[in-house]
C-alpha cells in the first residue's frame, strides 16, 4: 500500500518533467530537420539526417554575433544597475527607521501593475528629449526601471529578516552605513540577489518591443529583435529559424542551469515567518 | 511586503510623490542628457549645428536613416536595397546610409510611435492613400515634387500611379511597386483534379473547389491570421458584385451604404466559398507567410493574392507549374479585366529631416536606379515604373510573362479596403471578414456592422 | 525591526537613485497615458479634449471591450486556481524527496524560453489534423476523432487553448515559489507536531497552511497581475483573432492604439487596466490579511 502510494507520487513528479522539458528537445529536433520534415508535422520523429547546415546558415545570415554582443552588453549593464540600485533601495526601506518607508514600498509595488506597452509612446517622447533614442541607453534605462519593483520586493523581503544584532554591533564599532551595506548586508543577500538576477535576465533577454522601437541602427540591435525578425521573415526556411531560436535561447538556458540552485534559495527567503 | 497600509497611503503617496519627483525628474534628465551626448549615436550628434550654414552638400558628413521593410536576405528586394545604398555611399563618401530593416508589423508600430513624437526617420515607408493620409495631415512628410522633377524621374512612373500618393497637388511618397490581385494556380494539381481550364465564373470556381476537395487538395491557400489577406479576396468579389469599381468611394460620398445589395451579395458569395471548404483548416491561425507556403509547397491549388508574389513563386518548389488568371465574374456580374489594385508601399521623406537636401538627393538616385536594379534581379513584374527591356529575353519565367500580360489588360479597379477607409473602420472590417472564416453569419448583419462602424468613425 | 536611525541625506542617497529612475520612466509615462486617455487623439494630428468620452464609449459602445475584460478575468481566475495545485505538489515534493531542487529547476524551464519559441511549439501542437497537429494526431490515434478541433480558430475554444499554454508555462514558476516557501518552514515544528500525534495531512492543515499564507499571497498576486497583462503569447499565437475571439484587455489596447489609430482610446483602456489591477490587488491583499489574522 505504502509502495503503491509512493509509486503514484513519483509518477506525479515524472509527468511534468516530460511536459516541461519537452520543448527543449522539440526545439533541438526542429532545428535539425529539413523544411519537408517540419511541414509534415510528424511531431515525435527524429530527423532522417541531422541538418547541421541549418546552424551554419542561421549563423551567417542572421548577424548572430553582433546581436549577441549587444544583448550581452545591455543585459549585463542592466543587471548590475538593477542589483545595485534595488538593493540600496531595499536596504533603506527595510532597515532604516523613517516615516515614508512603506509609502515608497507601495509606490514600487504599484509599478508591477503597469503594462509596458502603455508606456511605449511617452517613453519615446522622453527619450527624444533626452537625445538618447537609438542608443543602448534607451533600452537600459527602461529595463532597469521596469525590473526595479520585483527586485525591491524580493530583496527587501529578505533583508527584513536579517538579524539586526550584526548590524548593531558593527554600528557601535563605528562602521558607516555605507560600509555596513557593502560588507555585511550585500554579502549575506547573495541568494535573493541571484534570484533577482535570473528573473531580470529572463525578462530582458527576451524583450523585443522596446528594442524594435527605440533602436534603429543595425549595429545596435539586440538578439530578441534579431530572433523575431528572423522568425517572421517573408520567405521561410523553418530549419534555419529553429537553429536561430536555439542559438538565441542558448545563453539563457546555460545561465539558468548554472544558477538554478541559487534561485530556489533566494526566491522568498525572507517572506516566511520563522 | 504588500502591506495593509497600502490602501490608505496609496492615493496620498501617489499625489505627493509625483509633485516631488516631477521636479526632480528635470534634473535627472539634464544629467542623463549630458551623459548621453558622449555616447549618442553619430547621427544624433553630428551636423545638428551647421545644417543651415553649408550650401555645398558634397563634403558635409551626414548620416541618413532609411527605414525599410525588406528584411529577408533571400529576396531580391533585400539585395536591391543593399546594392543601391552601397553604390550611393561609394559615390558619396560623406554620406552614410543606415538601414533600419524591420518586418511589416514592426515597422507599422514603430513608425506610428515615432510619428507621435514627431521624430520619423529621414526615409521611411508608408502605404498609399487613406493609410498615409494621417501622416500627411500631421505635416510629417516632405513634398517630393522637386525630387520628381530632377533627372526626369517623374516620367518613369506609370500614368496616374502617383495620384495615390498625392495630396493637394503634392506628391509625398514614391511607390516601390504597382500590383494587381490575380489568382495563381498550380497546373499539376488542376490536372490531377481533372480541371481543364481555369474558372471564369464564380460558379465554376465553386465547382473546381469541390473537385479539388474531393482529391484531398486544399483549394485556396490563405493566411488569415493577417486579416488583410481575406479582405483582399473579399474586395475582389465586391468589385464584381458591384458591377465595377467605386463601391467604397460611393459609401464615403454618401451615395451608398454598406447595406447596399451589392455588398450583401458579396458577403453571401464569400460565405459560399467558406462553406465549400475552399480554405485550409484553421486558416485564421496561419500567418500570411505560412499561408503562402501552403501554395508554394504544392499543397494548395490556388492562391488569390497580389502579383508581388510572382518572384517568390518562381523561386519556390512549384516553379514552372504555376499559372495565373483573372478573378472570375460573380453571378454574371463584373468585368474580369477590372482588378483589385495594389499600389505599393512607398518611400517618404521626413519633413523635419536634418539633412533634407542630401536625403532627397539620395532618394532621387534610389528611385531612378530602382527599376533597372529590380529588372536585373528578375523582380521587375509590378514595379510601377517603366523599364526598358524584354522580359523574355532577360530570362523571366513564363509565369512572369503571363502576369505581365494581365497587367496590359487592366481596365480599372479598386484599392484595398484599408487604403480607402480610415484605420478604425478598416479594423472593424478586417475582423468582420475574419469572422466569416469561423462562423456562418447573416450577411445583412455583417453589412450592418460595417455601416455602424463607418458612421461611428466618420 | 528597523534598527538604523540615519540622517535624511543618507536615506536619500540610498533610495533616490532607484526611485527617481523608476518614477521618471514608469510613473511619468503612465501618468501621461492617463491624461491621453481623456483625449480624442490619433497619435498624429491635433488632439481634442473629450473628458470621459472615451470611457463612455468603452463601457457602452464597444462590442469588443467587455468580452475582452471577461476573458482577461477568466484568465486571472484560471491562473490563480493553478496555485493551490502547485502548493499541493510542493508539499509532496518536500515530503517525498530530500532535495527536489533539480526537479523544481526542470519544471521551471518553460519560463525561461521566449514567447516566440513557446508560440511556435504550441502552434505545432494545436495545428489542425490536415497540418499534422500533434494534439489532434494523438486523439485520432486513440480513436477519438470526434474530439478533434481546430484548437486555435474555433471561437469557443481558442481562448481556452491559450489559457492552457499559459498555465503550462507558469506551472514551474509558482511551484518554485511555493516550494521555497514550504522548505523554509522549520523542521522542528513538524517534529513537535508528530509528538503531539499530528502527521501527514493533519500537520499540513495546522502548520504548513498557516505558515505558507504570505507566500501563497505573493503567488496569487503575481499570477493575477501577470494574467491581467497577458499580451505576448496572445499576439504571437492568435493576434486576438479570429474576429476578437481571443482579445484580452492588453491586446485590445494595443490594437486600438496602433492599428485603429485611436491612441486616446487605447490609453483609456490602459487606465482601466491599471485601475482594475490596483483594485483587485487591494482586495486580494485584504482577504489574505484577514486569513492571516484568523490563523494567528
Amino acid at each position: 500500500m505504502r509502495k503503491l502510494k509512493k509509486g503514484i507520487v513519483y509518477l506525479l513528479f515524472a509527468i511534468p518533467v516530460i511536459t516541461q522539458l519537452y520543448p527543449l528537445l522539440w526545439l533541438l529536433l526542429y532545428s535539425l530537420k529539413t523544411n519537408e520534415e517540419i511541414q509534415d508535422g510528424s511531431f515525435f520523429s527524429f530527423p532522417r539526417k541531422f541538418q547541421w547546415h541549418n546552424y551554419y546558415e542561421a549563423y551567417t545570415s542572421g548577424s548572430y554575433l553582433k546581436y549577441l554582443s549587444n544583448s550581452v552588453f545591455v543585459t549585463a549593464l542592466t543587471m548590475i544597475c538593477v542589483i545595485l540600485l534595488a538593493s540600496m533601495a531595499a536596504y533603506a526601506i527595510s532597515r532604516f527607521r523613517w516615516k515614508y518607508g512603506n509609502v515608497v514600498m507601495t509606490i514600487f509595488l504599484m509599478g508591477m501593475m503597469i503594462p509596458m506597452q502603455a508606456t511605449l509612446l511617452p517613453l519615446m517622447i522622453i527619450f527624444k528629449n533626452m537625445h538618447i533614442l537609438n542608443t543602448h541607453w534607451s533600452l537600459i534605462l527602461p529595463y532597469i526601471a521596469f525590473s526595479t519593483p520585483i527586485a525591491v520586493f524580493i530583496l527587501s523581503g529578505f533583508m527584513r529578516a536579517i538579524p539586526h544584532e550584526i548590524e548593531e554591533s558593527a554600528f557601535i564599532d563605528g562602521a558607516s552605513v555605507y560600509r555596513i551595506f557593502r560588507s555585511i548586508i550585500l554579502p549575506v543577500s547573495i541568494p535573493p540577489v541571484m534570484t533577482v538576477c535570473i528573473l531580470t535576465f529572463i525578462n530582458i533577454w527576451n524583450e523585443y518591443i522596446l528594442a524594435a522601437t527605440f533602436i534603429s541602427s543595425e549595429r545596435l540591435k539586440t538578439l530578441p529583435f534579431g530572433v523575431y525578425t528572423f522568425v517572421s521573415q517573408y520567405s521561410v526556411n523553418y530549419g534555419n529559424i529553429g537553429a536561430f531560436l536555439v542559438m538565441g535561447a542558448l545563453p539563457v538556458i546555460l545561465i539558468y542551469f548554472f544558477l538554478s540552485n541559487q534561485i530556489t534559495k533566494g526566491m522568498v527567503a525572507g517572506a516566511v515567518k520563522g | 511586503m504588500v502591506n495593509r497600509k497600502m490602501k490608505q497611503t496609496a492615493t496620498v503617496a501617489f499625489a505627493a510623490l509625483m509633485a516631488v519627483s516631477l521636479a526632480a525628474c528635470g534634473n535627472s534628465n539634464n544629467n542623463a542628457n549630458s551623459k548621453a551626448k558622449d555616447t549618442a549615436a553619430p547621427n544624433a550628434a553630428t551636423g545638428s549645428g551647421n545644417a543651415a550654414a553649408t550650401d555645398a552638400p558634397s563634403d558635409k558628413k551626414v548620416t541618413i536613416t532609411f527605414q525599410n521593410i525588406y528584411p529577408d536576405p533571400a529576396t531580391p528586394s533585400y539585395k536591391m536595397i543593399h546594392e543601391l545604398t552601397d553604390q550611393y555611399m561609394k559615390e558619396h563618401p560623406n554620406v552614410k546610409i543606415e538601414l533600419d530593416t524591420l518586418n511589416t508589423d514592426q515597422q507599422k508600430v514603430k513608425l506610428k510611435t515615432q510619428a507621435a513624437s514627431k521624430e520619423i526617420p529621414d526615409i521611411t515607408m508608408v502605404n498609399p492613400a487613406a493609410q498615409m493620409k494621417p501622416f500627411v495631415d500631421a505635416g510629417l512628410l516632405a513634398p517630393l515634387n522637386d525630387v520628381l522633377d530632377q533627372n526626369g524621374l517623374k516620367d518613369t512612373y506609370q500614368a496616374g500611379l502617383l495620384d495615390y500618393y498625392s495630396f493637394d497637388n503634392n506628391v509625398y511618397a514614391l511607390p516601390d511597386g504597382n500590383n494587381i490581385e490575380v489568382v495563381y494556380y498550380n497546373k499539376d494539381l488542376f490536372a490531377q483534379a481533372g480541371i481543364a481550364a481555369p474558372p471564369t465564373t464564380f460558379e465554376e470556381l465553386l465547382k473546381d473547389v469541390k473537385l479539388l476537395k474531393d482529391k484531398g487538395i486544399t483549394p485556396l491557400a490563405i493566411g488569415e491570421k493577417d486579416s488583410w489577406t481575406g479582405s483582399f479576396l473579399f474586395m475582389n468579389i465586391l468589385l464584381r458584385t458591384n458591377g465595377g469599381p467605386g463601391f467604397l468611394k460611393d459609401v464615403v460620398d454618401g451615395k451608398k451604404t454598406f447595406e447596399d445589395p451589392a455588398f450583401v451579395e458579396a458577403v453571401d458569395a464569400f460565405q459560399q466559398l467558406v462553406a465549400a471548404g475552399a480554405f485550409p483548416d484553421g486558416a485564421t491561425s496561419i500567418d500570411a507567410n505560412a499561408g503562402g507556403n501552403i501554395f508554394r509547397s504544392g499543397k494548395a491549388a490556388m492562391w488569390v493574392i497580389g502579383t508581388w508574389e510572382t518572384g517568390a513563386n518562381d523561386a519556390s518548389s512549384v516553379a514552372g507549374k504555376v499559372g495565373a488568371f483573372q478573378f472570375p465574374t460573380v453571378n454574371g456580374k463584373g468585368d474580369p479585366n477590372e482588378f483589385m489594385l495594389a499600389p505599393g508601399s512607398a518611400f517618404a521623406v521626413s519633413a523635419n529631416s536634418e539633412h533634407l537636401k542630401e536625403t532627397k538627393d539620395f532618394l532621387n538616385f534610389f528611385a531612378s536606379e530602382y527599376p533597372k536594379k529590380q529588372f536585373e534581379l528578375k523582380n521587375a513584374v509590378g514595379i510601377g515604373q517603366k523599364v526598358d527591356g524584354d522580359l523574355k529575353a532577360a530570362g523571366y519565367s513564363e509565369l512572369a510573362i503571363t502576369v505581365a500580360g494581365l497587367f496590359n489588360q487592366v481596365k480599372g479597379g479598386d484599392l484595398s479596403f484599408d487604403n480607402t477607409m480610415n484605420p478604425a473602420t478598416s479594423q472593424v472590417h478586417l475582423s468582420s471578414i475574419q469572422n466569416l472564416f469561423v462562423q456562418k453569419m447573416d450577411s445583412k448583419a455583417v453589412a450592418k456592422e460595417h455601416q455602424a462602424a463607418f458612421e461611428a468613425n466618420k | 525591526m528597523k534598527v538604523l536611525k540615519v540622517p535624511a541625506y543618507t536615506i536619500a542617497a540610498f533610495i533616490l537613485p532607484c526611485l527617481l529612475l523608476y518614477v521618471c520612466l514608469v510613473f511619468v509615462p503612465i501618468l501621461v497615458s492617463l491624461y491621453t486617455g481623456l483625449l480624442k487623439w490619433d497619435g498624429l494630428t491635433t488632439s481634442q479634449f473629450v473628458g470621459f468620452g472615451n470611457f463612455k464609449n468603452m463601457f457602452w459602445n464597444d462590442p469588443v471591450f467587455w468580452p475582452s475584460v471577461r476573458r482577461t478575468l477568466l484568465y486571472a481566475v484560471a491562473s490563480m486556481l493553478e496555485i493551490p495545485l502547485c502548493l499541493g505538489m510542493a508539499i509532496l515534493l518536500n515530503r517525498y524527496l530530500r532535495r527536489a531542487n533539480t526537479l523544481v529547476s526542470i519544471y521551471f524551464t518553460p519560463v525561461i524560453l521566449s514567447v516566440v519559441i513557446i508560440g511556435q511549439l504550441w502552434k505545432t501542437i494545436y495545428n489542425p489534423t490536415s497540418m499534422g497537429g500533434m494534439l489532434n494526431g494523438v486523439l485520432v490515434s486513440l480513436g477519438l476523432e470526434s474530439w478533434t478541433h481546430n484548437w486555435l480558430t474555433e471561437p469557443n475554444i481558442a481562448m481556452y487553448s491559450l489559457y492552457l499554454v499559459s498555465l503550462w508555462q507558469y506551472f514551474g514558476y509558482h511551484l518554485l515559489i511555493q516550494y521555497t516557501g514550504v522548505q523554509n518552514i522549520p523542521d522542528e515544528l513538524y517534529e513537535a507536531a508528530r509528538i503531539d500525534g499530528a502527521d501527514g495531512f493533519k500537520a499540513d492543515r495546522y502548520i504548513t497552511l498557516p505558515l505558507i499564507i504570505p507566500i501563497f499571497k505573493i503567488s496569487i498576486i503575481l499570477a493575477f497581475i501577470g494574467s491581467l497583462q497577458a499580451f505576448d503569447l496572445v499576439m504571437v499565437m492568435t493576434g486576438g483573432g479570429p474576429a476578437h475571439a481571443t482579445d484580452v484587455i492588453s491586446t485590445h489596447m494595443y490594437n486600438s492604439s496602433f492599428l485603429s489609430f485611436k491612441y486616446g482610446y487605447g490609453s483609456a483602456i490602459a487606465t482601466f487596466l491599471v485601475v482594475v489591477c490596483l483594485i483587485f490587488t487591494g482586495i486580494i491583499n485584504m482577504i489574505f490579511n484577514r486569513l492571516e489574522r484568523k490563523f494567528e
